[in-house]
């Protein structure tokens, strides 16, 4: 074997490290490709052999005609397709643009400055620990059930980590570069916010994407609980219909936005953190 | 007797520094005493909200007249037993998958896709369809509770095993070991802060989905509790049950932290 | 006169490279050289110049794309359990105490309990960490880190221990005793030592044989045989700083 490398010249070894390359990433997909597959053929199977209760479960291609149905029937649940997704995002984008510019820099300032931590972290502390569901019923109270409600508890749920990443990842600057910093007769708040919040953004990053995963979670928990409309509201219509295929429906379109927006952000990541290997 | 001034022989930066940690240690109290001093004006402005007082008399009357037969402690007690169930298959079942996912570059190529896809749906647009198949008995509400703690643990270790550090492995080598001693006896051990990452982070999810599970459909637990002051305007009881979940969490995280650092002492942090 | 002495690591026109992307690098290039039982053989050289890619040849940790490996006349297939192996650091594993690092090798190859323990606590005495079996990793020094490293190559009975650059990350007042240290434990068990540095004059107070290894990619540079230089070596004697001034002035400077 090592004569033959040996006797290849570089263009040909380039070749055939690239052509076992080419042959995992074919495999992989293949892989894939069948595991997704496999699923899906079990599930129609489940549903067109009615091994499962046909009430239960429907087949795949229901599901798709109803997607394209949604668009314009409002039925059952008072509201077509965009309507509901608009509400959901719309909630969910407000309670997580306030979180991330309330919660990251006061994270910043709480990581970097002791007067702020010693003051608002006993608030924190005292807060954290409250799962932002239950806060629902006591934000019913306050705000009833709009989007006001919803937006609070959805704030709720993403200022944590926005604020936790944010205080972690510039209570890590190194030591080093503040010394630089001082060094040139920088002043604190200028090494504050040249040194110690652009060696944060790794975690801070971090942090705003698990705030968005938390807070379309939350999102749907609050619509369940409160709201008249929203893609939460619409599955629980779909349930209180026992229209299997509205739940169903639901849940993927959920599921399909979750990955959507997570994607827009990595993509947003790779153009602020370009200079970092990542 | 005259008191003697600590400053006295302290030069003019430590006498700085002196008078800031004393600032650092007087506002915590002050911004709590702030905190309660909301709450009270809070619930002597808005007409439902509940006062330190009436929050208090409610969680000893839950002890005197208990709701649905259980006392506040009971009602912890039935949620906790609920993530105990789902935790427990959670980490048997999460390991397993994700030492496989993690370890086979195959096992992540097949199962990689449909876990990722299951895993952005958030855990509770999951109830009605759960609710749906099953019904509101207590397997239906644990299964919930797995749902959404199980994609926390089987990440956390996937995470883990495939970056165990190649000279581990590379020692296994120069020993002669074979694949599967490389598996279990490097790289599971390799990657105990991951698994413990992931044992907490699915604790701590498991609690919060058990209560949204508890606040649609349940008859004991506290987030029964809550749903229940909610249903009944009853908001001290509502307020009771948030303080009561407050406290149960950050103890189970307080448990895990100590755990980990009982089981791994040796944990370093991972890049 | 030397009489004959035994080759018991033969190395003929070793090359390696790498593929990255679409260019090939190379590593090493036609590197060959003996072995003789039982010596102290040293590898010097710039750093990043392909030391370290030759040990993991020799260990079995890659395969070289040109030449041959031949341990005591047969070629080598992957690693074998005649060679063992010090890294370089950062390869002990946290969670096992010293006993259990040291024991590792044993455990893999199948040996009873009460066997491995009696072994691994031979090396463990023979390094100087008796008392210290049940320490972590984390707390112990940078040096007996290395030791241990050394105990547990050891308990394979290697005919071939190879090191590579097992102290580049101690400081130099540990660094001078582990090398007394080194020296110590070989004369009490001999085997054979292949040592790599970039270090001169670490190669010089410890090698029988030096084998001085061009930039990258890498190749023999010259072999010098220092036998006639005492034991133990004197850092200062002008024999010493001789040598040492000669091979600074053939050395290639790293990239």
């Amino acid at each position: 074997m090592s004569e033959t490398i040996q006797k290849m010249t570089n263009e040909e070894r380039v070749a055939l490290v690239q052509k076992q390359h080419r042959r995992i990433t074919y495999r992989n997909t293949i892989l894939s490709i069948s595991g997704i597959l496999l699923f899906f053929i079990i599930w129609e199977a489940l549903a067109i052999f009615e091994i499962v209760d046909p009430k239960k479960i429907s087949d795949v291609l229901q599901i798709f005609k109803l997607f394209i149905l949604k668009f314009t029937d409002p039925n059952p649940d008072g509201a077509v397709l965009l309507v509901h997704i608009w509400s959901s995002l719309e909630v969910a984008l407000l309670g997580f643009l306030l979180a991330v510019v309330i919660g990251v820099p006061l994270g910043w300032l709480m990581g970097w400055y002791r007067g702020f931590d010693s003051f608002v972290r006993p608030l924190f502390e005292i807060i954290r620990p409250i799962p932002p569901v239950s806060w629902i019923p006591l934000t019913i109270v306050w705000m009833g059930i709009g989007l006001q409600a919803k937006a609070f508890i959805v704030f709720f749920a993403a200022f944590v980590p926005c604020l936790i990443n944010s205080y972690t990842g510039i209570r890590q600057t190194k030591e080093v570069l503040k010394n630089v910093g001082k060094t040139f007769g920088a002043s604190n708040f200028t090494i504050f916010r040249k040194v110690g919040i652009p060696s944060s953004l790794t975690m801070s990053f971090a942090g705003i994407k698990v705030a968005i995963g938390n807070a379309w979670a939350t999102l749907v928990a609050a619509e369940m609980l409160a709201a008249s409309s929203g893609l939460g509201y619409m599955i629980l219509m779909g349930r209180s219909y026992g229209r299997v295929d509205l739940v169903i429906l639901g849940i993927v379109v959920i599921g399909a936005l979750g990955v959507l927006i997570t994607a827009l952000i990595n993509r947003l990541e790779k153009v602020v953190l370009g200079w970092k290997e990542l | 007797m005259i008191k003697k001034d600590k400053t006295v022989n302290m030069s003019a930066a430590e006498i700085h520094e002196y008078r800031m940690n004393m600032l650092y240690k007087v506002l915590p109290i002050f911004s709590v005493l702030l905190l309660i001093a909301l709450w009270l004006l809070a619930s002597s402005g808005v007409s439902d909200f509940p006062s330190p007082a009436e929050v208090w008399e409610r969680t000893v009357r839950l002890f005197t007249n208990p709701i649905k037969k259980l006392n506040l402690f009971s009602h912890v007690l039935v949620s906790l037993k609920r993530i105990g169930i789902a935790l427990a298959f959670d980490w048997t079942f999460g390991i397993a998958f994700g030492v496989l996912i993690g370890w086979s570059p195959r096992a992540k190529a097949f199962f990689g896709p449909l876990f990722n896809a299951f895993r952005a749906v958030p855990p509770l647009a999951w109830i009605p369809l759960i609710t749906l198949w099953f019904g509101i008995g207590e397997f239906p509400k644990i299964l919930i509770v797995i749902f959404g703690s199980l994609a926390s643990i089987v990440v956390n270790v996937q995470a883990g095993l495939s970056t165990v550090e190649k000279m581990y492995l590379d020692v296994g080598t120069v020993f002669n070991a074979s694949p599967a001693q490389r598996l279990f006896k490097i790289a599971i051990p390799a990657s105990l802060d991951a698994i413990f990452a992931g044992v907490r982070t699915s604790t701590s999810a498991a609690w919060m989905v058990v209560l949204a599970a508890e606040m649609l459909g349940a008859n004991a637990g506290v987030g029964f509790l809550i749903s229940r002051g909610m249903d009944s305007i009853d908001m001290p009881l509502v307020l009771t049950g948030m303080i009561a979940i407050g406290i149960v969490g950050a103890i189970l995280a307080i448990i895990t932290q100590f755990a980990e650092r009982l089981i791994c002492p040796w944990t370093r942090k991972r890049k | 006169m030397d009489e004959k002495k035994k080759v018991i690591l033969k190395l003929t026109h070793i090359c390696q490279s790498y593929v990255i992307k679409d260019t090939v690098k190379d590593a090493v290039e036609n590197v060959s050289f003996d072995v003789y039982d039982n010596e102290f053989l040293v590898l010097l050289g710039p750093g990043h110049c392909g030391k370290t890619v030759i040990m993991n040849m020799i260990a079995g940790l890659e395969k070289p794309v040109g030449g041959k490996i031949h341990l005591n006349g047969e070629e080598i297939k992957g690693s074998d359990s005649r060679i063992g192996m010090v890294f370089q650091s950062l390869n002990l594993m946290p969670w096992r105490t010293v006993m259990g690092n040291v024991e590792f090798g044993l455990e893999v190859a199948g040996i009873s309990k009460e066997e491995r323990h009696a072994t691994a606590q031979k090396y463990i005495d023979l390094v100087g960490l008796t008392g210290f079996e049940k320490s972590y990793p984390h707390e112990l020094s940078g040096g007996m880190k290395q030791r241990v490293g050394i105990a547990r190559a050891y308990t394979n009975n290697p005919e071939i221990l190879m090191m590579d650059e097992p102290f580049g990350q101690l400081d130099a007042q540990t660094r001078y005793a582990m090398e007394e240290e080194v020296l110590r434990i070989w004369e009490k068990e001999k085997r054979t030592i292949i040592f790599v540095t970039n270090n001169i004059e670490e190669a010089v107070f410890l090698a029988d044989r030096i084998i001085l290894l061009s930039n990258c990619p890498a190749n023999v540079k010259e072999v010098y045989d220092l036998s006639d230089l005492p034991r133990p070596r004197n850092t200062t004697s002008p024999e010493f700083l001789r040598i040492r001034a000669e091979i600074s002035d053939n050395t290639d400077l790293a990239l």
